[in-house]
């Protein structure tokens, strides 16, 4: 087998994603690979937060503007990924008044709206901030789900042509002299290798641009910053909550679904897929958002998680607090002299249109197509269907409750079943609520995968299956292990290892 | 409003509790019997993470919790499952606005002495046909549910001709069904506190305010347990205890009171009232209980209603008929007869309490008992409803041990 | 009045420790705020897992003794295990009763279609030890997520049913509603006749364990005549109704001997005086019992039955206070991946030979206390397989040498 194509992305984040929505939208044929599934990365390992850049108004006014843009952008095309929770920024006595000053005057220069209000107005709002607060000022934040907002964008880019390849791993890149060829892959779930050539190569592998380019002899100086965040049990505010100080650990809770999340940490690591979550990252968390939320310090955790935020490092600036969260396209041709590839990384989840619009600008430029973008003008598919969790409560399909936690239906399952494309578990779990919940899939893994066998729909041995979920959950649970939880692990221990007897 | 803050802050730890082990889905007598209502694990707790004090409730199944308790009793991580039920119920029905039924279900302290005043009429009424299905049309009451008897004089009536003469003076809590519905419970009390040496007095008392707060009328509960507290708490400021013999308004009493209306003095109150066998048993422990019991020769069961098993006392009224001759008491493996107070009268939840029902009374079969025992007024009812069989209060039996009438 | 003996714990340790005790003629208040793992994981009776089916238990055990001194099993002896397992079964007279395949291990299937060693089983589960790749039909309930046939089925290479139970409406069915519709007989035709119309040479017949809480031998013998096979129960996800009916034997048995009973309360506060508890306290909200005893069990179980506590920094005992044997750090309390073995299910109380609470120096803490159940360190019972042999047996002899 061998496939051919117009443009080939590489990496099915939202940046990747998104360029595929906007090049199949100016009708130019392509193919994305992904070697896990959509999200893989930091699009699926970050706080779900709808940025409204006011995080960094005073350190970053170029990334806060474009945050801002974006934020009025997604909540026009994708209203249906949204929810519209705004946000406030609150000050404490550590923190003194004189950064709210700056922030509100850096805000008003980069055109992010903001209402101050007394301390007794945002608890009023939001009664379980610390009482001690300051100071509060609203901003258009919200929380955003990643991986409903990349679906939607590949779902209309396979309207337009677009052809996804998941679970599909680069495992050389074909080139000649001051062009690359194709790059040949690997499906990870049959095994088999095959190439696929193409005109254009687009390396949108957001923490791992470097380790693709690294065969090509190429490096454009990524550096990696782990950032770990922590999911309570259900939701500690209606709104996002952010430290109204320069930005820092800890210094946000975002509330998605039926819990918050809080963020984050930021430690220089070297390996692109470290997420361990060490015991001081946790204390230090749970330390810094419990000075916002008083009842953190006591709170039931349900899971930790980390993910890799691409930097692109300018000379001189060390410190990953301050290098840019803005974005770095790059065209090789100008750079290393391969004409037909380009890089882009860096950036945030919601300037992710953005730069998919500027990747496929550059594109269309090498291309001499001159149709424009209009990524920003139209909807999403989705975006006119009812939202919410309110909407998905009233609205659940048939069958057994599988999921007790999220409140998961069999009929929700069989409905994504139908998707032929859908070949692992953890698909299936991306596009659900299931194993989101308090139990964290202790329970509904199993029946899952009873539902699975039922169907007749074949993902490999069950048990196997079912083993490496329980691993892959340990990693999340293994760094909140106190209090509830450990008497929560004992039940699926003896769930597991008494009542089934599975062993490694 | 600080209050209802301080409450929902309540609930939301404890919802953290839940380690989601499903314990609790072995006992509760809903989900046993119908497939509508999901079980405590996801009612309480589970639910508990989706709801919201600023948006709609969305959980409509919460209003098929019974209120037996059972889940909270075996929940090892100790969450409040019934507690997380009822407030979300109430905030269920205050928004969906609550039928006339609940009305007059939870106000049968306004009607009652009418229904006691008129008996005869009110009786033949309720037993016909044709009423019962005028019930059921205009106010969803079930026609099959069973309805109860009035009788006159009302109790308070018959203790005005009666002179209670003895030592110590002892209050009695009767309630309101045994003041118009069974009043030789109150009788048979009375007469055997007196057999022990007391004189009973009987305060100032209204509906204790459960009927309201089971079918999440909060307000109108409170009100109640205000009325009740200023009067009750006079009574054992002199010195009096209080006794009561329903074992449902005993709960309201003691614990509800305190903690869930978190009404002023419910705690002193709580500490100077008790069940009546739970009294006679302190008698006994002591060596004072009379125990000159003449021989019956009856086979009874005994049954435990949910609010007798909620209050943590044991076994009591078991206990002390166990020490009468004679008397073949086995007590019944069943947790739950479907009453629920009033919800077993509602027309869409009829078939559910007796479905439950069915479970107690196929427990009744394998005992086989001449008559049944049970403290609760409800379970009396609907246990009389499902066996035709006679079913009394323990005091009653107790009273016929010590004074044998003919 | 003071009893005799107050249990705090209903799990399986504590319902043993109140029958002993009332066997012996003794006044007793068992207490509980649940039932532990005894409704969670109980389905049989694991002793030691780990001794091959090749070998009679008895001496796995007597070898496992000489090799863990630490071990619970080692305070009370190989007979001493045996005597207390029958003291279980006799609970269970025939024909639903609970026995071992020759005094060894024996492999009985799960629903994840591995096969788990255990010592004692109720005879509703024997049959699942002859089930060979496509001798048995396994057979599941639609709209039933507790268990699914078909996975079963799959991993043991023998063929499935899934029985349709409602007619209409979305199927979203509980173990305890199942498993009073297997009690009604006009159920059991319909589903009996479907099983039998779908049996294919197939001579065994395994169905998730819910036939009945009453008499689930009538049940079993019902469906047997009904489809000619014979039938075996399999255990699911939790709630067991096999714990269920262990557990409601033991109500029955307790409460007819005069036991107060007290499920569902908390035990707040102990009253302690020197080295001798004096009583418990019960917080009912809002107000609280006081009740006193001669002797005290403490079998509350681990972390689920919140008998063990772990915060951040350090595992606790929350009743008596009494000291934790364990890893000083939690970051040793847990293993890398889950199916390791991890050291904190090691943490316990260390008691003496009467089952006496002891302090790091091996002084007793509480002369009138004992310490039974999961609760004692020196023991692994997830991966031994031990938790009803330790629960039994610590609970029996903790009572007995108490009074002897």
């Amino acid at each position: 087998m061998g496939l051919k194509t117009e443009v080939l992305i590489v990496g099915g984040g939202a940046t990747g994603v998104g360029i595929a929505r906007d090049l199949s939208r100016r009708g130019i044929p392509l193919i994305l690979i992904e070697k896990g599934d959509f999200a893989f990365g930091a699009s699926g390992r970050n706080h779900g937060l709808l940025h409204s850049g006011a995080r960094y108004a005073v350190t970053d006014p170029q990334a806060a503007r474009e945050c801002m843009e974006e934020n009025r952008i997604l909540r026009k095309i994708a209203p249906h990924c949204i929810e519209e929770t705004g946000g406030l920024f609150i000050s404490l006595p550590e923190d003194g008044l004189d950064f709210r000053d700056r922030f509100l005057r850096a805000c008003e220069k980069v055109g992010i709206p903001t209402h101050p209000m007394s301390p007794e107005e945002a608890l009023h709002l939001e009664p379980g901030l610390n009482p001690d607060l300051l100071s509060a000022i609203q901003v258009p934040d919200g929380a955003i789900d990643p991986f409903a907002l990349i679906l939607s964008n590949a779902r209309e880019a396979e309207a337009h042509g677009a052809t996804f390849l998941l679970h599909t791993e680069v495992l050389s890149i074909l080139s000649e002299k001051d062009k690359v060829k194709g790059v040949r892959v690997k499906d990870q779930l049959t095994g088999e290798e095959y190439l696929i050539e193409t005109t254009f190569l687009i390396n949108a592998t957001g923490a791992w641009a470097d380790h693709f380019l690294k065969p090509l002899g190429l490096r454009i100086g990524i550096a990696l910053s782990k950032g770990s965040m922590m999911i309570t049990n259900r939701r500690l505010s209606q709104r996002v909550i952010n430290r109204c100080r320069p930005p820092s650990d800890g210094d946000i809770i975002v509330p998605n679904h039926t819990v918050s999340i809080l963020g984050t940490t930021s430690v220089r690591v070297m390996e692109v897929e470290n997420f361990e979550i060490t015991p001081s990252e946790i204390s230090l968390l749970i330390h810094e958002t419990s000075r916002m939320i008083p009842s953190i310090e006591g709170c039931r955790f349900i899971r930790a998680y980390a993910g890799i935020r691409p930097l692109f490092m300018e000379e001189g600036k060390e410190e990953d607090r301050s290098i840019s969260r803005g974005f770095v396209l790059i065209d090789h041709e100008k750079r290393d002299g391969l004409k037909n590839l380009i890089t882009i990384t860096g950036g945030k989840l919601i300037t992710y249109r953005l730069m998919a619009e500027r990747a496929s600008d550059l594109i269309c430029e090498k291309m001499g197509v001159s149709i424009p973008c209009s990524t920003h003008l139209i909807p999403l598919p989705g975006a006119d269907q009812p939202r919410g969790l309110k909407e998905r409560l009233k609205n659940l399909p048939q069958g057994e409750t599988l999921c007790d936690c999220e409140l998961v239906k069999r009929g929700e399952v069989e409905t994504l079943l139908k998707d032929k494309k859908l070949k692992e578990l953890q698909d299936l779990l991306h596009r659900t609520r299931i194993a989101k919940g308090t139990c964290q899939g202790g329970f509904c893994v199993y029946r899952l995968l009873g539902v699975l066998n039922e169907s007749e729909k074949e993902f490999g041995d069950s048990n196997r299956i079912l083993k490496g979920f329980l691993e892959e959950r340990w990693k999340g649970i293994q760094p909140i292990l106190w209090g509830s939880a450990v008497k929560e692990e004992e039940v699926v221990e003896g769930i597991y290892k008494v009542i089934f007897n599975l062993k490694l | 409003m600080r209050v209802r803050a301080k409450k929902e802050d309540w609930l939301k730890k404890n919802a953290d509790l839940c380690i989601r082990c499903a314990t609790c889905m072995a006992v509760c007598p809903v989900s046993r019997v119908t497939s509508l209502f999901p079980g405590p694990k996801n009612t309480g707790p589970g639910a508990q993470r989706f709801r919201h004090p600023e948006e709609p409730s969305v959980d409509h199944w919460v209003d098929l919790c019974i209120g037996c308790h059972l889940c909270n009793g075996v929940c090892p991580a100790g969450v409040p499952i019934s507690e997380l039920n009822l407030l979300a119920k109430t905030k269920y029905l205050n928004e969906k606005g609550r039928p006339f039924r609940d009305w007059l279900l939870t106000h049968s302290y306004l009607y009652g002495w009418i229904g006691a005043l008129f008996s005869p009429i009110t009786n033949y009424l309720l037993q016909k046909p044709v009423v019962k299905k005028l019930l059921e049309i205009i106010l969803k009451m079930d026609q099959r549910s069973p309805l109860p008897n009035y009788q006159s004089p009302l109790f308070r009536e018959w203790f005005k001709g009666h002179s209670s003469k003895g030592g110590k003076k002892i209050a009695y809590f009767y309630g309101c069904f045994t003041n118009t519905n069974d009043i030789d419970v109150g009788k048979a009390t009375v007469e055997v506190l007196e057999a022990n040496g007391f004189e009973v007095t009987l305060p100032t008392q209204d509906c204790c305010g459960l009927p309201m707060l089971g079918n999440g009328d909060f307000d109108g509960a409170r009100k109640k347990g205000e009325k009740n507290l200023s009067s009750l708490l006079q009574v054992i400021r002199s010195g009096v205890e209080i006794l009561y013999t329903s074992t449902s308004c005993g709960f309201m009493i003691k614990h509800e009171y305190g903690h869930l209306l978190e009404l002023p003095g419910a705690e002193e109150l709580a500490n100077h009232t008790f069940e009546l066998f739970e009294f006679l048993r302190k008698l006994k422990e002591s060596g004072n209980l009379n125990t000159r019991f003449k021989r019956l020769s009856i086979k009874a069961a005994y049954f435990t209603p949910c609010h007798l098993r909620a209050l943590g006392i044991g076994l009591p009224a078991f206990e002390i008929l166990k020490l009468i001759p004679d008397l073949e008491l086995t007590r019944l493996e069943a947790d739950c007869c479907g009453m629920g107070g009033t919800f077993g009268f509602k027309k869409e939840k009829y078939e559910i309490a007796r479905e439950i029902g069915n479970d107690l009374k196929k427990a009744i079969d394998r005992v086989n008992p001449e008559m049944i025992l049970t403290e609760c007024e409800g379970c009396r009812l609907q246990i009389r409803h499902l066996t035709g069989l006679k079913v009394l209060h323990p005091v009653q039996v107790l009273r016929d041990a010590l004074l044998l009438r003919p | 009045m003071g009893y005799d003996l107050i249990i705090i714990g209903m799990g399986l340790s504590g319902l043993m420790a109140a029958k002993t005790a009332l066997d012996l003629g003794k006044q007793v208040l068992i207490i509980g705020k649940g039932m532990g793992g005894l409704i969670l994981f109980s389905n049989t009776i694991d002793v030691l897992g780990k001794v091959p089916e090749t070998l009679p238990l008895k001496d796995g055990l007597s070898h496992w003794i000489k090799e863990h001194p630490e071990h619970p099993y080692s305070k009370i002896g190989v007979e001493g295990i045996e005597e207390a397992l029958s003291s279980f079964v006799s609970l269970f007279p025939p024909p639903y009763t609970f026995h071992s395949f020759e005094g060894r291990n024996r492999k009985l299937p799960t629903a994840v279609g591995t096969l788990r060693p255990t010592y004692l089983f109720p005879t509703t589960l024997s049959g699942g030890a002859f089930l060979k790749e496509g001798n048995t039909l396994i057979v599941g309930f639609k709209g039933f997520k507790d268990f699914y046939a078909a996975y079963m089925a799959r991993q043991l290479k023998c063929r499935y049913l899934t029985v349709s139970f409602q007619k209409e409406g979305p199927p979203d069915l509980t173990a305890t509603y199942l498993t009073r519709q297997m009690e009604k007989e006009e159920v059991r035709e319909r589903v009996g006749l479907e099983i039998k119309n779908s049996l294919r040479g197939e001579t065994l017949i395994g169905v998730p364990a819910l036939l009945g809480l009453h008499d689930p031998m009538r049940i079993k013998a019902h469906l047997e005549a009904i489809t000619g096979g014979e039938i075996f129960e399999i255990p699911t996800l939790p709630p067991s109704i096999l714990g269920m009916r262990i557990f409601n034997r033991f109500k029955v048995y307790l409460l007819e001997r005069g036991a107060n009973f007290l499920l569902g309360h908390n035990v707040s506060r102990v009253q302690i005086k020197g080295s001798i508890c004096e009583g418990i306290e019960v917080l009912h909200p809002p107000i609280s019992r006081f009740y006193s005893a001669h002797h005290f069990v403490l079998a509350t179980g681990r972390f689920i039955g919140g008998g063990l506590e772990a915060d951040r920094e350090r595992i606790s005992e929350s009743l008596f206070h009494l000291p934790v044997f364990s890893e000083d750090s939690p970051e040793r309390w847990f293993r890398k991946n889950f199916f390791d073995s991890h050291p904190i299910h090691r943490s316990g109380i260390s008691v003496d030979h009467s089952f006496r609470p002891l302090d790091h120096d091996g002084k007793t803490v509480f002369e009138n206390v004992r310490v039974v159940g999961t609760i004692l360190s020196g023991h692994h019972y997830i991966d031994e397989g031990s938790r009803e042999g330790i629960e039994i047996s610590t609970g029996y002899w903790g009572v007995k040498r108490l009074f002897e």
